[in-house]
């Protein structure tokens, strides 16, 4: 068997499968709450993910060790993307998360967390540790997560400032760490996060948070966003109320019912039937890159795929809580599902690396 | 396996990969268990909530029922007012919009600064929401302001109904007037039935017949979106298919009443003169009411609707309390209760009409003096005579022939004591006192002299004037007591009666007809006698008349006997008349009584004359012309 049929074998059909599966359903979707708003959104979500198709075979196309080399330069070019976002960006809603392109915007923290994946895994690569990583290892290790983390909550941006938390995060606990330093990244975790609900997080975040715990107190302000969610969700029962006849999403009751709250609308015309659907594609993608991690040819490739899991994995659980009224309201997608551009674009050269990993796995 | 990873750890990445998948599966679990819960625990709950989102239920009010007079004469109508509004989100050219109001509703410059405020301030979703800018418009102003309408956008005119009492104060404590609900009326069972804006009755026969009158408010509900506007076709209609969208609301029932709007008025202009008092006409062959008053009144237009601050202090200022109605609220008769203690002691016996009883201006009984009203006395008289000149000794007689417990039977018989039924405004039952309510209520407890003041309608005995007049129409009819009819009938808005009332007999006097017509020829020479008549300025031209005056005192006599006139308002006398006419055949009971008006004979009978002879001459003819002639010839 030649090496180019060896590779055919071995490309990762059912992820593709569940790719197009998840970008027909989100087209059909958003061709709802198209109708809804008089725009084509669906069509131009899907040239997106038409385009997003050409970066995922791009992506997987080169050998991934050689992204490794570019990982470093790729981390600096975000970095400083970010912080030029924070001079020239672009202000919607009282913060700066876009660089505009002229025909297109475009969101800087979107790459930081492929930039953050790469990073983490070559880093990882370089500096094996048998013996399992020390204290003087979370500093490097801080550092490189902390920056972007950073400027990414000066935006402000708390969605996408956890996201990089827990990609990192996710990605940390897929490594062996001494005692020693777990214990001592847990205690300045919780003497941080008073001083961060205190100076960093702003008001409309911290009521975000509030509301949660109180839903129904204020169904006018923070709570309204959350409040129209459920009520979707929730009139969608098991079958929901058909294609195009979501009240909640026709009505306009629902806001950001293209975005953010995308599964909302689907929940409420597709029901549990629907909407647990689409949480089994979502659960065998992260399933699957878990499978290429174990199955990577080096700790690079693995803590990628396990870095892309976790990309897939915190999405879906930030955005779903979110929608379900679980967790606050941050401005986190969910993948392929909510429009928008640069996240689909994101979420496919995630895809790209994860069919490079199984294009380049070890052959048994 | 053991090459997986090109360093050693191998096996330990495999574990890790594997707790992790754990953890994503439980993460996943939770966020399925979540989803079940919202749609099939909490599904039906939220599926409400959406309906609540989209649908909007529009209030279509009923329109309530008029009120009419014995000749369908309005006297409670829906007058449709117009008001003019104007949707911010609908304007295209405000200029031309305010141009045009002004010349429409005539408004200055600062009316139009104050509106472009109002048109171009509100945001997002307030701008749909229709603000008034005039409210009922003439008539005139609502075609200008149409054919405004026809040329520039957003604006929009809403008729509603307002209640008008076209006869205004004349007869208002009858017919009432109408006012919002309070807080307490639109919970409980009267929950969905009226919201905020209705109007429900409040006093009078508006509020007596409310359930009648009010009908059923119907609705109508369509699909919004966030912003309020109306949706239709695609998914709107889908969603509303299995929603009654329409129910039409069912207009109240018409009240034709058996009271005639022109005696309404021969009463107002008969107690002109006075400031506190009230007047009832009734027709004894059928207990038909053919006029009440009550004064003073009050407007129940400005009443039912926007009352001002000054029509409310009017009211509230006035001493003589204008929202009592007088005519069902109880007072002590005095001597126009005399006739009912006659017809008592001629029934139990102790009484021969013409049984001469000696009368002087006092009689001493027990340790106590009861005094006449004529201090010199009236000698020996028979029936006739004390009637006629209302000789209290006399009465004062009989009251210790009787004893107060035998008399209270008789009273109960003529329906005092007890509501008259004409069901509205209180309808005070009054006092028939007897041995046992004075043990109770009385000081020492009862002591025999009440037995005599009681028989001259003073004591504690108390009756409303609508309550005489029935005690009277018995007396004219040879003894039936009617309740007072106010509605003939119900009827529809095509005139279809749904519900006639025929008179209703309440009791009979079960009197011997010798004994009955002595008491009325009794009552008779009390108006016609030509040298004891103490009710002779009730005498009319027309034919004889029957009636008695009554002048009850509401303080103790007090020595030096002041005029009435120079007493302070609330210590002069009541004073009352009540009659029938003819004296022959009966046709009309009137009943005047003035609230610390004086004497009954000088004041009283006066007014019930005026409207006895306003009755003949502008509603009935009720005298014949022999009749009269008669009169004539033996003056």
């Amino acid at each position: 068997m030649s090496r180019a049929a060896a590779a055919v074998g071995r490309i990762d059909w059912s992820l593709i499968g569940l790719v197009v599966l998840l970008g027909t359903i989100s087209v059909v979707n958003l061709h709802s709450s198209s109708m809804a708003a008089g725009s084509e959104v669906y069509l131009r979500h899907l040239y997106w993910l038409l385009l997003g198709l050409g970066v995922m075979v791009g992506v997987a196309a080169v050998d991934y060790r050689n992204l490794q080399r570019l990982a470093p330069p790729f981390y600096a070019t975000v970095v400083v993307l970010l912080a030029l976002v924070l001079v020239v960006g672009k202000e919607v809603n009282g913060s700066r998360r876009w660089l505009d392109l002229g025909f297109v915007g475009f969101q800087p923290s979107e790459l930081a967390k492929l930039a953050i994946i790469l990073t983490l895994a070559s880093w990882f690569q370089r500096y094996p540790r048998p013996g399992g990583y020390g204290l003087r290892d979370v500093i490097p290790v801080g550092l490189l997560l902390g920056v972007p983390m950073f400027l990414v909550l000066q935006e402000p941006d708390l969605g996408h400032t956890l996201m990089l938390m827990f990609i990192g995060g996710s990605m940390l606990a897929f490594e062996k760490f001494d005692r020693r330093a777990m214990v001592t990244v847990l205690f300045v975790g919780l003497a941080a996060a008073p001083l961060l609900w205190q100076f960093v997080l702003r008001d409309y975040q911290k009521d975000r948070i509030l509301t949660l715990v109180d839903a129904e107190a204020d169904t006018r302000g923070a709570g309204w966003h959350a409040r129209q969610s459920r009520v979707a969700v929730g009139s969608g029962g098991l079958l929901g109320k058909g294609h195009g006849d979501g009240t909640q999403v026709a009505g306009g009751f629902l806001p950001e019912n293209h975005t953010d709250f995308v599964f909302a609308n689907l929940a409420e015309e597709h029901g549990f039937v629907g909407g647990g659907v689409v949480l089994g594609i979502y659960l065998l993608i992260v399933l699957g890159a878990l499978r290429s991690a174990s199955l990577a040819r080096d700790k690079f490739g693995g803590h990628v795929a396990v870095g892309v899991g976790a990309l897939v994995f915190w999405h879906v659980v930030m955005n779903m809580g979110m929608v379900l009224n679980v967790l606050p309201v941050t401005g986190v997608t969910l993948p392929l599902l909510s429009y928008g551009g640069t996240s689909v674009l994101t979420v496919m050269a995630a895809m790209g690396l994860l069919l490079n990993i199984n294009l380049r796995r070890t052959v048994f | 396996m053991s090459d997986v990873f090109l360093d050693s750890s191998a096996v330990g990445y495999q574990h890790r990969v594997r707790r992790l998948a754990v953890a994503v599966l439980v993460v996943f679990g939770g966020l399925l268990a979540r989803l079940a819960q919202l749609q099939l625990v909490n599904g039906d709950e939220l599926q409400e909530a959406a309906v609540r989102n989209f649908v909007r239920t529009v209030r279509l009010p009923a329109d309530r029922g008029t009120i009419k007079d014995r000749h369908g004469r309005a006297l409670a109508i829906n007058r449709p007012s117009f008001d003019l509004y104007v949707t911010p989100a609908r304007v295209e050219d405000i200029d031309a919009l305010l141009s045009g109001l002004r010349d429409v509703l005539g408004l200055d410059e600062l009316d139009l600064v104050r509106l472009r405020e109002k048109v171009e301030q509100p945001r997002g979703m307030w701008r749909h929401q229709p603000f008034r800018v005039a409210q009922d418009i003439d008539r005139q102003r609502v075609a200008l302001a149409e054919a405004l309408r026809a040329r520039v956008d957003g604006i929009s005119i809403r008729v509603r109904y307002s209640r008008e009492y076209p006869e205004g104060v004349v007869g208002a404590h009858l017919v009432g007037y109408l006012g919002k609900p309070r807080a307490d009326e639109l919970q409980g069972e009267n929950e969905g039935r009226y919201t905020a804006e209705s109007m429900l009755g409040r006093f009078g026969l508006e509020r007596a017949w409310e359930h009648e009158l009010a009908g059923q408010d119907g609705f109508e509900r369509h699909a919004v979106n966030a912003r309020g506007v109306k949706q239709r076709g695609g998914w709107a209609d889908r969603a509303m298919s299995d929603t009654v969208t329409r129910q039409a609301p069912e207009r109240g029932k018409d009240l034709v009443l058996t009271v005639d709007i022109d005696v309404q008025r021969i009463l107002h202009k008969a107690l002109a003169r006075y400031e506190s008092g009230a007047a009832v006409v009734v027709d004894p062959r059928d207990g038909s009411v053919l006029g009440i008053l009550s004064k003073p009144s009050f407007d129940p237009n400005s009443w039912s609707g926007r009352l001002s601050k000054e029509d409310y202090r009017a009211v509230a200022d006035n001493p003589y309390l204008p929202m009592l109605d007088k005519s069902v609220h109880s007072y002590f008769p005095g001597s126009i209760y005399k006739p009912i203690t006659a017809l008592a002691a001629l029934e139990e016996g102790v009484l021969d009409a013409g049984e001469p009883i000696d009368s002087p201006g006092s009689y001493e009984y027990g340790n106590r003096i009861f005094h006449c009203h004529k201090r010199s006395g009236h000698g020996a008289v028979d029936l006739n005579g004390a009637m006629a000149a209302s000789a209290d000794v006399y009465f004062y007689k009989l009251g210790e022939r009787l004893g107060i417990d035998t008399q209270a039977i008789y009273a109960r018989r003529f329906g005092l004591g007890e509501p008259s039924g004409v069901g509205i405004n209180g309808d005070a039952p009054g006092i028939v006192p007897t041995k046992a309510y004075h043990d109770e209520h009385t000081k020492g407890g009862f002591q025999h002299g009440l037995a005599l003041s009681t028989a001259i309608g003073q004591g504690d005995v108390r009756t409303s004037p609508v309550q005489m007049a029935m005690a009277y129409a018995a007396l004219a009819n040879g003894g039936t007591v009617f309740r007072p009819r106010v509605v003939e009938r119900i009827e529809t808005d095509d005139r279809e009666v749904v519900q006639r009332f025929e008179p209703e007999v309440r009791g009979d006097l079960a009197a011997t007809p010798e004994h009955l017509s002595a008491v009325t020829k009794a009552l008779e020479r009390a108006v016609n006698d030509e040298k004891l008549a103490t009710g002779h300025l009730a005498g009319v031209d027309y034919g004889l008349i029957a009636g008695k005056t009554g002048t009850a005192q509401v303080r103790k006599i007090i020595r030096g006997h002041m005029r009435q006139s120079v007493k302070r308002f609330r210590d002069r006398d009541h004073a009352w008349f009540a009659a029938f006419a003819p004296y022959e055949s009966p046709k009309v009971v009137v009943v005047v009584f003035l609230e610390h008006g004086g004497s009954g004979g000088k004041e009283a009978a006066p007014v019930a004359r005026q409207i006895i002879e306003a009755y003949h001459q502008q509603i009935e003819p009720i005298f014949s012309t022999t009749a009269a002639n008669e009169v004539r010839r033996r003056r």
